[in-house]
């Protein structure tokens, strides 16, 4: 064999290779008229209810529900390549809000008003603040299928009463604990600042306080301008303030939740107050039992601003996870069945609540109090149960572009290194 | 070598007179000492303890109850997947860049033609073109041939970037060859393949085995090409694994600090049975 | 074809392979991010041309110009202080005295460890709680904010790349002072050249190669610090780290704007295989080293 004959096999054969490395296109699941695709995140706990539901709900039904799980970063990008595509499932996972509304805009989900009416009893099944996460204009696009994890205040009771305090209801109320606790070489409120989502839960409750829910809406709907409502400046004026007087200590910048320190400055009695997810409650019982079973561990409603438009009671956070159908799907009646079978279903909702959800479903009170977190589960249930309104987490609602540079501009507002001005001025340029 | 002998008496007494020098350095040496040692101490000490005794006995503290729990649950969240998979990126990596970069580095060495001599100087130039940069296109490449989250999808890139240096070494090893023995073969009528087989395979392989451990610990040791190629627990390498085990039980520090151990055991296996090759291979040749 | 009086050259078959892979793994992107630098691309299906547009941007992108001063900074701060501390602990690992040698074994110690796992030990002891300089800062009155100050941050980071990185640069140097000849230190000292004066006249200009070696190393290097920054504070407090090739990775990974972000990979190409051409061409090492594969 010649030498240029041997080059030219080895060049033929890279070119094959790339030639077949790009024009394969992506196999995977798809629609079929026989069967319903359901797509959710990877969750074992979770997965291991869903699919029990599933296998219940097939031994009746006429056509088949079959599970498809992801991990959750490629989530979002595969179901937006496959929505549109013959690979579509029927029946998808989402996050409700921002993220199920750009599905919408692109006449991708279907739109379940009608069902929901039809099915009368299953509507009105689910918590109304968190339903109305899945409405999208007028329509509804979805329905919740995982537990709420709102975010409460929580405190250390034992470290309030030592400053003669009780849990503020107030803004000002909050103020003057800060004061209190200050005296007191007490970190009045731990905030893991390293990651600036913890800030965002501030912010936003300061801006659903002050403003009511439209104020965000507003930047979710792309409104010019939203930023810069007076009650986003002043929400935002209010973080510095609680920075200034030395609410969070002179280190949150460090502190990181993912470290743990946060929730241990909670349990030990370094910090007398912590705004974080419901989700906390978990981290507490397993890493400090002491202290989450012990009466000291407190949880209340984020206070109230005096004067503010939001109505009392409001909540944020993660509302909840959402089941919508796809738009194409061959048999939206089976999914709509499926739906109604399922997710309000006795042994789906039971099977939750074991694995510690707190589902936003109505009446299960009773079953929330046998559960192991029981005063928890039914503080949270009837906190959401009566909000007027449930405003999603901000960074989950918002295009991810726009969300990492709020995230950034969290930090910076904390840190004093800008202003409610600019920051405003720098995410209107996401609008 | 001879005169060495003869000025040792010299030169030791000279360093015990002068004595400065030595404080100096020797204080240097003492004071870094302190500061590589502090963390190890915490690593290990941290990793032995409870994790409620974590918050309440301070950093530093010796341990009041040594507990080997840490290690078990490290073992719990799938760390033996996640030590299989980085040995199959390291084993894999390290495979392919010697398959193609030994008879790459005997055909630069020995070739006359210029065409050879320009692939060489474009390997050269490779040296210096920083992977973390081309991580996008990187990622490009590998959803399109169907690679996404995948354990090849982090063995090629990796071995592609290893050869640049791994071709550098082995070149400059099949250097020190003397040309005779090519020629002693040629005069036997050896083909190119003969003399590659018999000839250049055993004479190159103290180099391969730098190149081996080279590339072994920039596999094993990677972040960013599995960060960004792959996704699912079932491809999840070490280093990753220890990132996720930090947001998924985010409060356990101590048993992170378990994982951190068990992470480097093999390589510290390695480094009390050959540390003279670990280090000739960490330096790759640049030390010569 | 070739004349039989000499032997058998092996040809370009033989590098094919490795030129092949190469160049589709590690060149080829290289002239792809140029092009996805012209485009606008999610990650998702197809990119889209767009021409200059990603590039007007980052010529009017602050954050890219603060993010690149970070960057040679960084750069420059882990060169200046690892450059002496690894000549000079290198050359002292160098003797042959067994107490010596003990220390130095324990020096390579964090070499056994990954970038993860280091930036992953350190931030648990710089928790401003738990950590040190909880235990350690109040003696000093230091309120233990380490990784959420905007200076102290880029510092911190510089140390622990410091301590990552120094016992692999103290390698090349003492394998290096090694071959520096016996004799011409007893020259020296019969001169009654002090220590100190040898370290200077002797050690160092011999081990310029091995000088030149290392900075390029680290300056190609530098790119890794990335993993580091992006375990320890991923780019804050605010945008306090964002080195560049982080900025890179958040564009692309996180925003999702891949073609954007492919405009700054160009920048981070052009500036380390710059960096590192220029170190070479400026110190003529190129020469050095085809003299010395001339021997």
């Amino acid at each position: 064999m010649s030498r240029t004959h041997r080059i030219s096999v080895i060049g033929s054969t890279a070119l094959a290779l790339t030639l077949v490395a790009t024009a394969c296109g992506s196999s995977g699941p798809g629609m079929s008229e026989d069967a319903l695709q359901v797509w959710a995140l990877e969750e074992a706990a979770v997965n291991d209810v869903l699919q029990a539901s599933m296998d219940s709900y097939n031994e009746g039904a006429e056509i088949d529900s079959e599970l498809v799980t992801f991990v959750n970063d490629a989530y979002k990008q595969r179901l937006q390549v496959a929505l549109g595509s013959p690979n579509a499932p029927d029946v998808f996972f989402n996050w409700g809000g921002g993220n199920l509304s750009e599905y919408v805009d692109q006449g991708q989900v279907f739109n379940m008003t009608t069902a929901l009416d039809e099915n009368p009893e299953f509507r009105d099944s689910f918590l109304p603040s968190v339903l109305d996460v899945a409405r999208i204009e007028d329509g509804y696009y979805g329905v919740p299928m995982l537990g709420m994890q709102p975010v409460v205040l929580f405190t250390n009771n034992a470290v309030l009463e030592e400053s003669g305090l009780e849990a503020p209801q107030t803004y000002d109320e909050l103020l003057e604990a800060v004061e209190v606790l200050k005296e007191d070489e007490v970190t009045p409120i731990v905030l893991p600042g390293a990651q600036g989502w913890t800030q965002l839960m501030w912010l936003s409750y300061l801006v659903e306080r002050i403003g009511g829910p439209d104020v965000f809406q507003a930047v979710v709907d792309g409104e010019e301008g939203a930023w810069e409502h007076p009650a986003m400046i002043e929400a935002m004026e209010k973080c510095q303030e609680l920075v200034d007087a030395g609410a969070f200590g002179p280190n949150f910048a460090s502190i990181d939740y993912d470290g743990g320190g946060a929730s241990a400055m909670l349990a030990n009695g370094d910090a007398a107050m912590f705004l974080m997810g419901s989700w906390d409650l978990s981290q507490q019982q397993e890493n400090h039992p002491d202290f989450a079973s012990g009466g000291d561990l407190g949880y209340v409603p984020f206070p109230v601003v005096e004067g503010g438009e939001g109505e009392e009671g409001a909540v944020v956070g993660n509302p909840s996870n959402y089941f919508s159908i796809n738009d194409d799907s061959l048999n939206p009646d089976a999914a709509v069945d499926f739906l109604v079978e399922t997710v309000t279903s006795d042994e789906y909702v039971t099977g939750l609540i074991d694995a510690g959800q707190v589902p936003a479903v109505e009446g299960i009170e009773d079953q929330l109090a046998d559960s192991d977190y029981a005063d928890f589960a039914v503080f949270t249930h009837g906190m959401v149960s009566e909000a007027p309104s449930f405003t999603q987490s901000w960074d989950q609602a918002i295009p991810p572009a726009a969300a990492e540079a709020l995230l950034t501009n969290l930090q910076l507002l904390f840190l004093g290194e800008t202003t409610p001005e600019d920051f405003a001025k720098d995410m209107e340029s996401f609008l | 070598m001879a005169p060495n002998v003869k000025d040792r008496p010299v030169l030791r007494r000279r360093r015990r007179s002068g004595g400065r020098p030595s404080y100096w350095s020797g204080l240097g040496a003492a004071f870094w000492l302190v500061i590589v040692a502090i963390p190890l101490y915490f690593l290990v000490a941290t990793s032995l303890r409870g994790s409620g005794d974590y918050m309440s006995e301070g950093p530093l503290a010796i341990p009041d109850n040594l507990t080997f729990d840490n290690y078990l649950n490290v073992f719990e969240v799938g760390f033996l997947r996640f030590l299989g998979n980085s040995l199959i990126v390291a084993l894999g990596a390290v495979g392919l860049v010697l398959l193609v970069a030994v008879p790459a580095a005997f055909g630069i060495v020995r070739s006359r033609s210029r065409v050879v001599a320009t692939t060489f100087s474009l390997f050269l130039l490779g040296l210096a073109v920083p992977a973390q940069a081309v991580i996008i296109p990187v990622y490009l490449l590998i959803t399109r041939m169907n690679l996404y989250d995948t354990l090849i999808a982090v063995i090629l890139p990796t071995a592609a970037f290893s050869l640049p240096i791994s071709i550098l070494v082995l070149t400059s090893s099949l250097r020190d060859v003397p040309g005779s023995l090519y020629e002693a073969m040629a005069l036997d009528g050896a083909t190119n393949r003969q003399v590659f087989l018999r000839l250049v395979l055993p004479l190159s392989r103290p180099g391969v085995m730098t190149v081996a451990i080279f590339v072994g610990l920039n596999a094993w040791n990677n972040f960013i090409f599995p960060l960004v190629l792959t996704q699912s627990e079932s491809t999840r390498v070490l280093p990753l694994g220890l990132w996720a085990f930090q947001t998924q039980y985010g409060t356990d520090v101590p048993g992170l600090m378990a994982a951190v151990v068990l992470s480097s055991l093999p390589i510290l296996a390695l480094y009390l049975f050959g540390r003279r090759q670990l280090l000739g291979g960490l330096a790759a040749g640049f030390g010569k | 074809m070739r004349s039989t009086y000499t032997t058998e050259r092996p040809g370009f078959v033989w590098v094919a392979p490795a030129l092949l892979f190469f160049g589709l793994f590690g060149l080829g992107p290289v002239l792809i991010v140029l092009y996805l630098s012209l485009t606008d691309w999610s990650g998702l299906g197809a990119p889209e041309w767009v021409g200059l547009d990603n590039w007007v941007r980052l010529g009017e992108d602050e954050q890219v110009r603060s993010s690149l001063g970070i960057t040679l900074f960084l750069t420059l701060l882990c060169w200046a202080t690892q450059t002496p501390m690894a000549l000079a602990f290198g050359s002292w690992a160098a003797g042959t005295q067994k107490s010596r040698a003990v220390v130095s074994s324990i020096f390579f110690l964090p070499l056994l460890l990954s970038t993860a796992a280091i930036a992953l030990l350190w931030k648990a002891i710089l928790e401003p709680h738990y950590g040190l300089p909880g235990q350690i800062g109040p003696l000093f009155g230091f309120n233990g904010n380490v990784l959420g100050d905007s200076t102290l941050a880029l510092y911190a980071i510089a140390f622990i790349v410091l301590w990552q990185f120094l016992p692999f640069h103290m390698l090349l140097y003492q394998a290096a002072a090694r071959q520096v000849p016996r004799s011409l230190y007893e020259a020296a000292e019969l001169d009654g050249a002090s220590p100190f004066q040898r370290f200077l006249r002797i050690t160092v200009p011999q081990l310029r190669h091995t000088i030149i070696a290392s900075s390029v190393l680290m300056i190609v290097g530098s790119m890794t610090y990335f993993e580091t920054v992006l375990l320890l504070t991923n780019g804050g407090p605010g945008n306090a780290t964002r080195i560049l090739p982080l900025y890179m990775y958040t564009q692309g990974f996180v925003s999702f704007e891949m073609g954007y972000a492919s405009a700054i990979a160009v920048v981070l190409v052009v500036l380390g295989t710059g960096l590192s051409l220029l170190v070479v061409r400026v110190t003529g090492y190129s020469r050095m080293t085809s003299q010395r594969e001339g021997i």
